[in-house]
């Protein structure tokens, strides 16, 4: 019988999202293994019951849930806790069998520092350990936003392309080269229906370039975006000052 | 002085009840004014991650619901206190919807502060935040999580003191009500 997968994707932003990008090239490199994949779009899946008794089919069937999330405010938005907190119900009422699961986490920070996620991660294992579900490990990643513009494969072709004194070779090419090896490893790991070594995740634990350099690089974005909404000149408004 | 309570407890929850009305009891023997938020009770949506709340509304969020309403009392009260079970060391589903719709509290600006990527400030004052969390017995991985969660919390909402609390839905009366009193002797809210 062939191993399923239950992929819950949990951004609002639907296929406009890193989250959506992450998580579904990993989803295309467990499918290359001849993993059966469900996928389950947060938004969508709490709207509607029929959907919600799916996912939980689906999770009953399963050997690997693959969860990719947001960071909001240092923890996954209500939308990846309500999804959870459904799961636990299920569990506690035992609509699950026991089958051996595994749960392998993706959390998508703006900020550039991977340890944002660090917290979340923490929080999915505990989630694991409440629903008898082995904890497999995460993947923290910084900067998310980049892998909703560019997937992986795309991204990693087009840097390719750049001469090999070229600056953005540190901050783009190698970072992507070692999540895109990190992820490669962590699906073998996990199809074969084994955890992810702490010491392959662990790899993606370093800062890609200095800290003002992302901010200066963001904040130039901020009036751009609000440049379309004629809103340019009131990003720092305070409607709500006492 | 004012506070406002967020309670992010479930339906089916009897023990928050009872610490809300003792933190209320608190503030109000202090003299302090304001009101609890009963989340699951109000109509608020999920945030979007649309951004328009910095780009578009600036400072507010683009869905027009009670939502609106909660940041606006979170950014105007002088102690801010969520009360949440203790949620696989997380917060609840009904604190964190309403929290999500927080973000335009604080400006899109990104900075470099403490060693690390934070945003700018948005406002010039931002409250004092008192956390409390439920949990049926010790758990120590989780009441650790939940303490360096609201840590991050803090430095993301300015807040310029903060406590974190634990109470167990065993703890006897004397005992929450040290622990509560403890809680807002640390953002100094508390007369001796
Ligand atoms: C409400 C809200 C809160 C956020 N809070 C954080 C945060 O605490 N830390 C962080 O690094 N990024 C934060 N972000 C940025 C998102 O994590 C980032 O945009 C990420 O790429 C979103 O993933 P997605 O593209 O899959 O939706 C926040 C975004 C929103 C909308």
């Amino acid at each position: 019988m062939s191993r399923q997968l239950t992929f819950l994707m949990c951004s609002p932003r639907g296929d406009k999202s890193a989250s959506h990008s992450i998580g579904s090239y990993l989803v295309s490199l467990f499918e290359e293994k001849g993993i059966v994949v469900k996928t389950f779009g947060a938004y969508r899946t709490l709207k509607n019951q029929e959907k919600t008794e799916e996912m939980i089919k689906s999770v009953n069937d399963s050997d690997i849930i693959l969860i990719s999330s947001p960071l909001y405010i240092d923890q996954a938005p209500y939308m990846t806790i309500k999804l959870m907190d459904i799961i636990s119900e299920a569990f506690q009422q035992g609509k699950l069998s026991n089958k051996t699961r595994h749960l392998f986490a993706i959390s998508n920070a703006g900020f550039l520092e991977y340890y944002h996620n660090n917290i979340t991660l923490k929080i999915y294992e505990q989630f694991a350990k409440q629903n008898d579900i082995i904890w497999a490990g995460g993947l923290p990643i910084g900067a998310a936003g980049t892998y909703a513009q560019y997937p992986i494969p795309e991204f990693l072709k087009m840097l390719e392309q750049l001469p090999e004194e070229d600056p953005r070779n540190e901050i783009y090419t190698k970072p992507t080269k070692i999540l895109d090896s990190v992820i490669r490893s962590s699906v073998n790991h996990l199809s074969k229906g084994e955890i992810v070594p702490r010491d392959e995740l662990k790899k993606l634990e370093f800062i890609p370039m200095p800290l003002e350099s992302y901010v200066n690089g963001a904040n130039n974005g901020w009036p751009q975006a609000a440049e379309e909404f004629g809103a340019k000149d009131k990003l720092r408004d305070k409607p709500y000052e006492r | 002085m004012s506070y406002v309570i967020l309670n992010g407890m479930y339906k089916d929850d009897s023990f928050i009840p009872r610490i809300n009305q003792m933190v209320s009891d608190e503030f109000q023997r202090n003299n302090y004014v304001g009101d609890t938020v009963i989340l699951h009770d109000e109509e608020i949506k999920p945030c979007l991650g649309c951004f328009k709340c910095w780009v578009q509304t600036p400072g507010i969020c683009i869905i027009d619901d009670y939502g609106r309403e909660v940041a606006k009392k979170m950014i105007q009260s002088d102690v801010l206190v969520y009360i949440t079970p203790i949620n696989y060391g997380g917060y609840s589903a009904e604190l964190k919807k309403a929290i999500d719709r927080s973000l335009g509290l604080i400006s899109p600006f990104f900075r470099v502060y403490e060693n690390e990527i934070h945003h700018e400030m948005r406002y010039d004052e931002y409250p004092n935040l008192v956390v409390i969390g439920t949990l049926d017995k010790p758990n120590s991985d989780q009441e650790e999580i939940f303490t360096e969660l609201v840590q991050r919390n803090v430095l993301n909402l300015f807040c310029p003191k903060y406590s974190s609390q634990v109470i167990y839905t065993d703890d006897d009366e004397a005992t929450i009500k040290k622990k509560l009193k403890n809680s807002l002797m640390e953002v100094g809210e508390e007369n001796e």
